[in-house]
C-alpha cells in the first residue's frame, strides 16, 4: 500500500508530464496593462477610503448643523446622535483601508490570514454596527435630513408618544433584519453583494471567521 | 513590453506549474481555477517590485499563490460568478485528468478534503521543499511541519486503507 513518500516518486513523475503540458497564455500578458491593474486588496483599500471620504463629509455637514442649530435643542442632539455614528463609521472605514493597505500576501501564510481574516471581521462587524445605528437612530437621521434639506422640523407639534414607538420600531428592526437575513438571505437576491451583506447581517460570517481564526492559532501550536 | 514585465513574465512560465497545482488543490471547477489563476498572476505583479531577490522565486510565488487561494477559496460562497473563454484563459493544460495511475487520483481526492491550511503544507511537501523551507512559507516552527506532516502521513494511510 502506498503512502505520502512513496507517492512524492508518482507525484514528480506526473508534475514533469503537466511541465510540457501546461501552458501560460503570453498573449494575455502583452495585451493587458499589468501596470494599470490593482490587487484585490488595494481594491477593497480604495473603496474603504472613498466611504470613509463619504462619511467624513457627513461628519463636517452635521458638525456645522449641530452649530448653526444650537439653541435648537432636539435637532442639535439628533445631530450630535448622528455625528458619533458618523465619526465611527468613519474610523472603521479608516482602518479597514490601512488595514488592507498593510497586508502583504509574500508573508508568511498563518500570519497573513489571520490579517486578512481579522479584517474580514472588521468589514463584518462595521455592517452590522451600521445597520444597528442607523435603525436605532432612524428618528434622528430622518429629523436632521428634513430640517437640513427642506428646511421642515419634525419635532415640532410631534407627539412624545410618536417620537418613542418609533425609538422602539427601531430598535426592534435590527434583530428583525438580522432574523430576516438568516432565513431568507440566500433568496435576498441574485447579487453577490447582497447576498454578501445578507450573511454578515445574519452572523454567520462572523461566525465563520471567528472559527478560522481560531483554526489558525491551533495550525500555529505543536 | 517594459524589461521587468518581460522579467516577470519569465519567471513566472518557469515556475507556471505551481500557479497550476495550486489552482488546480483549491478550485472545483474551471472557471473557478481560471479566476483564482488570474488573481495570482496580478497579485504576483504587484508585488514583483518587492521581490528579494536573495531569495529563491519558487518559495516567494508559492507564499503569494497560497495566500491568495486561501482568501479565495474563504470568499468561495459569496463570490461573483462568470463563464471565461478560452481565449481568456491564462493557464491551459492538455486533459492529464484522464491519464493519471489510480494512486494519483487517491492521493489528489486526499488532498482536496483537505482543510485549506493543510493543503498548503500537502502541496509544499510533495513538491520536495525542505521542513525548513515550508516553516518559511507557512510561518510555522519546523518541529510543527514535522508533527503535521506525520499527522498527514497517518491520515493518509488509513484512507487508502479504507479504499481497499
Amino acid at each position: 500500500m502506498a503512502d505520502l513518500d512513496e507517492l512524492k516518486a508518482k507525484w514528480d513523475e506526473q508534475n514533469r508530464r503537466l511541465e510540457k503540458s501546461i501552458r501560460l497564455n503570453c498573449e494575455l500578458f502583452r495585451a493587458t496593462k499589468l501596470t494599470a491593474v490593482e490587487s484585490e486588496l488595494r481594491r477593497t483599500a480604495i473603496y474603504a477610503g472613498l466611504e470613509a471620504g463619504m462619511w467624513l463629509i457627513v461628519v463636517i455637514a452635521l458638525g456645522n448643523f449641530i452649530a448653526v442649530h444650537m439653541r435648537t435643542r432636539e435637532l442639535a442632539f439628533s445631530a450630535a446622535a448622528a455625528d458619533v455614528m458618523s465619526i465611527g463609521m468613519t474610523i472603521a472605514l479608516i482602518r479597514r483601508m490601512a488595514g488592507a493597505l498593510h497586508i502583504d500576501y509574500a508573508g508568511p501564510i498563518a500570519a497573513i490570514q489571520k490579517q486578512v481574516e481579522t479584517l474580514r471581521i472588521l468589514r463584518i462587524r462595521t455592517i452590522q454596527r451600521g445597520v444597528l445605528f442607523g435603525s436605532v437612530l432612524w428618528v434622528p437621521w430622518l429629523a436632521v435630513t428634513l430640517y437640513g434639506i427642506f428646511g421642515v422640523d419634525l419635532y415640532r407639534g410631534a407627539d412624545p408618544a410618536w417620537l418613542t414607538g418609533n425609538v422602539l420600531f427601531g430598535l426592534a428592526l435590527f434583530p428583525a433584519a438580522r432574523w430576516v437575513s438568516k432565513k431568507y438571505g440566500v433568496r435576498l437576491g441574485h447579487s453577490p453583494l447582497i447576498q454578501r451583506m445578507a450573511k454578515d447581517l445574519a452572523g454567520s460570517e462572523l461566525n465563520a471567521a471567528q472559527t478560522f481564526l481560531a483554526r489558525l492559532e491551533e495550525f500555529e501550536r505543536e | 513590453m517594459p524589461e521587468d514585465q518581460e522579467r516577470f513574465q519569465a519567471l513566472l512560465d518557469n515556475h507556471r506549474g505551481i500557479l497550476y497545482k495550486v489552482c488546480y488543490s483549491y478550485c472545483r471547477n474551471r472557471d473557478d481555477r481560471e479566476d483564482l489563476a488570474q488573481e495570482i498572476v496580478v497579485q504576483l505583479w504587484c508585488s514583483f517590485r518587492r521581490f528579494d531577490k536573495r531569495f529563491r522565486f519558487s518559495t516567494w510565488m508559492y507564499r503569494i499563490a497560497l495566500n491568495v487561494a486561501i482568501s479565495y477559496a474563504r470568499r468561495e460562497s459569496t463570490r461573483a460568478r462568470h463563464m471565461i473563454s478560452d481565449e481568456a484563459r491564462i493557464l491551459t493544460a492538455a486533459d492529464e485528468a484522464k491519464s493519471q495511475p489510480e494512486e494519483l487520483g487517491l492521493l489528489y481526492r486526499f488532498i482536496e478534503r483537505l482543510d485549506e491550511l493543510n493543503k498548503a503544507l500537502a502541496l509544499l511537501y510533495l513538491d520536495g521543499n525542505s521542513y525548513e523551507e515550508i516553516a518559511g512559507v507557512l510561518g510555522i516552527s519546523e518541529t510543527n511541519v514535522a508533527t503535521k506532516i506525520n499527522r498527514l502521513k497517518n491520515s493518509m494511510k488509513r484512507e487508502l486503507r479504507g479504499n481497499r
